[in-house]
């Protein structure tokens, strides 16, 4: 059994989960990466996308986050969320439209536009949904 | 002396407003409850993010920074209610956001604010303050992301355009139910709370993308929980004061009721004892 580490994932509005983890899953600017017992002291930002927690008894929990912050202190994690929501709880039956609403969006901003940024979250954001309903129908 | 009739009426008044403030009582208790709960769950977030946001602007701490060619202009978010009958709490925090606007004058920065609750719209309408911007109407809950999100991003549009170079929360922090206190709080540029390079300092992290891409993103969650913090303890605070304020006048009515009844006993025994004398003067009258 690999070591776990304590991991706590909050929304400003309360503490979602927390509890002893084998691993976290999620995707920073840089892309995917796992934090494992032990990790560095690090600090990375957290772009949309479905965080996944490995647990000791084998299980995993996912949530999908719509970014915010992550960070490893003296061995234990947390996750500063914007929004956390259990995947199975997210309504991802209109991700397609969105997906496409957001690119057009995206595709008539500049990349020095203000709103790029914002734009730029919103399709992640989709896509991450749109990943999820396909992943849901692939399962079911 | 008021008729036995007059003062019968002005107790019924007086009975049925006690119940409209008894009844306003239990749901500003009841929402307190929920408000209090609300402002307790939302501290874990609160103070990881403030290390978080701390350990990365100490290594970006220029970034930070207004933009160079900020305006000498300070931006003041009061925080108030929409609806009154809540004491104090209202007239305390206005007098508070003023006495903070000049003495910022008298630093040479300009000021400008943005009025939260209609309370403070109106009051700074009527003597004709800068309006940056306005929320009001916030029902029924005070406190919520999406709130602190449009305005976070307001806020942060001027700041990043340079049209201010400062930014601050005024609000009342909830301290109990019978005590809130008006507070300004710095919310831009971000201060580190370890400044005097205490033990944190040295604190190493590995910061991914790096410390200056991690900026926005920081400044951008910052300033949202910072708003938000905010908006939990004014709606705390709110239903506190507004629960003090009809708690005290439920207690007023009920010493009124009592004086009135006593005023309506004496009315109604004059009445007998004149018409008593009444009576036995026209006997005397008779006999004599």
């Amino acid at each position: 059994m690999a070591a776990s580490f304590p991991f706590r994932l909050i929304a400003p509005t309360g503490i979602v989960y927390e509890g002893q983890v084998e691993q976290v899953i999620a995707v920073g600017p840089l892309g995917e990466f796992g934090v494992l017992a032990e990790h560095v002291n690090y600090i990375t930002s957290i772009v949309p996308c479905v965080v996944t927690l490995k647990l000791g008894d084998g299980s995993a929990n996912e949530f999908l986050v719509t970014g915010g912050l992550a960070e490893v202190k003296d061995g234990s994690m947390t996750l500063l969320a914007d929004e956390a929501i259990p995947v199975a709880a997210v309504d991802a039956v209109a991700a397609a439209p969105e997906v496409q609403a957001a690119e057009e969006k995206l595709s008539q901003l500049s990349f020095y536009d203000p709103g790029y940024p914002e734009a730029e979250r919103a399709l992640q954001l989709a896509r991450t949904r749109a990943e999820i309903a396909r992943l849901r129908r692939v399962l079911n | 002396m008021a008729t036995l009739k007059a003062i019968r009426r002005r107790i019924a008044s007086v009975r049925s407003t006690q119940q409209i403030t008894r009844a306003m009582k239990l749901i500003s208790a009841a929402r307190l409850r929920r408000a209090q709960e609300a402002l307790l769950s939302a501290r874990p977030y609160h103070e990881a993010l403030k290390r978080v946001a701390d350990s990365v602007l100490k290594t970006a701490a220029e970034l930070a920074a207004p933009p160079e060619n900020a305006q000498g202009k300070i931006l003041l978010i009061v925080v108030a209610s929409d609806r009154g009958l809540a004491g104090g709490y209202n007239v305390n925090l206005l007098r508070m956001a003023e006495q903070e606007a000049r003495r910022r004058q008298s630093e040479g920065l300009e000021r400008e604010f943005f009025a939260i609750g209609r309370k403070a719209l109106d009051h700074f309408r009527r003597t004709r303050q800068p309006l940056a911007g306005e929320r009001i109407n916030n029902i029924p809950r005070l406190a919520t992301v999406g709130l602190a999100r449009e305005i976070g991003q307001q806020v942060l549009a001027r700041w990043r355009s340079g049209e201010i170079r400062e930014a601050g929360l005024i609000y009342n922090v909830f301290r109990s139910a019978i005590s809130q206190r008006p507070t300004y709080e710095k919310l831009l540029p971000i201060e580190s709370a370890s400044a005097d390079g205490s033990a944190a300092a040295t604190d190493y992290y590995l910061v991914e993308p790096s410390p200056a891409e991690l900026v926005p993103a920081v400044l951008r969650t910052y300033v949202e929980a910072g708003i938000l913090h905010a908006l939990l303890e004014a709606e705390a605070s709110e239903h506190g004061a507004r629960m003090t304020a009809m708690d005290a006048a439920t207690n007023n009515a009920v010493e009124m009721i009592e004086r009135l009844t006593l005023e309506m006993n004496r009315a109604r025994q004059a009445a007998i004892t004149k018409e008593l004398m009444d009576i036995v003067g026209g006997a005397e009258a008779l006999r004599a």
